[in-house]
């Protein structure tokens, strides 16, 4: 199984969701590092707006991306799940529905980020959604996360 | 000098450095995939709510991939 995730594969996972109007946000570290943290990581975690019509397009759009739905799956995307680990397409992807820590997708969405086209949480958010989290991984990224915020949030003001 | 200032000025550098590189270049450098045992068997999995994905990653994942709450 192909597993990496590189830039071209993000530009197609960005048109293809683009393309189904599909309302989403990059999350966790994967979002981080859009943003500019200097971190590693395995998959990309997507924060998608919980809505019938959504869940269909962002199935429509991982089909179209060569990600092995079988129609029961698409069905449970569609009827309304919080969490989505995809392994069985060109690279690792998480659906995160209901994201810990984060009030709702119309509330992330007001200040999130846009970065090369990708819209990405707002480094709050991605880090509100770790400390609730509370995994050890997370509590390990947290400290220097945080601190990349404020890096980020200085850069943005100068 | 503390530690913690140090520290914060190591991660500083680190920030400046990825920022001098671009989206491509930090994408390449990012992604690395690295086998994860159990998490990585199954093809597809799908949890109503988050908690009981994380009640899964408790009880089925080997502590020391950190997805639980304690080592």
């Amino acid at each position: 199984m192909a597993r990496t995730f590189d830039y071209p594969q993000a530009e197609e996972i960005r048109d293809a969701l683009a393309r189904h109007g599909v309302r989403y946000l990059f999350l966790g570290k994967s979002g981080a590092i859009l943003l500019g943290f200097p971190d590693t990581t395995q998959d990309a975690d997507l924060f998608v707006e919980k809505t019938a019509a959504n869940s269909r397009a962002a199935v429509a759009a991982l089909r179209e991306l060569g990600f092995a739905l079988t129609d029961a799956q698409a069905a449970e995307i569609e009827g309304g799940k919080d969490f989505v680990q995809l392994r069985n397409g060109p690279f690792d992807v998480d659906l995160v529905f209901a994201p810990d820590g984060i009030e709702s997708f119309a509330r992330a969405w007001e200040r999130h980020v846009e970065v090369e086209g990708f819209p990405v949480c707002h480094p709050d958010d991605i880090i509100a959604s770790k400390a609730a989290a509370n995994r050890v991984r997370d509590r390990e990224t947290l400290p220097r996360l945080r601190a990349f915020r404020d890096y980020w949030l200085r850069q943005r003001r100068s | 000098m503390s530690t913690a200032t140090v520290q914060t000025h190591e991660w500083v550098a680190e920030f400046e450095a990825a920022a001098r590189r671009p989206l491509r270049t930090r994408l390449r450098y990012a992604f690395i995939h690295t086998y994860k045992p159990v998490l990585d068997d199954a093809a597809y999995r799908s949890f109503d709510a988050m908690a009981d994905y994380r009640a899964w990653c408790e009880t089925n994942l080997p502590s020391w991939l950190g997805y639980g709450q304690d080592v």
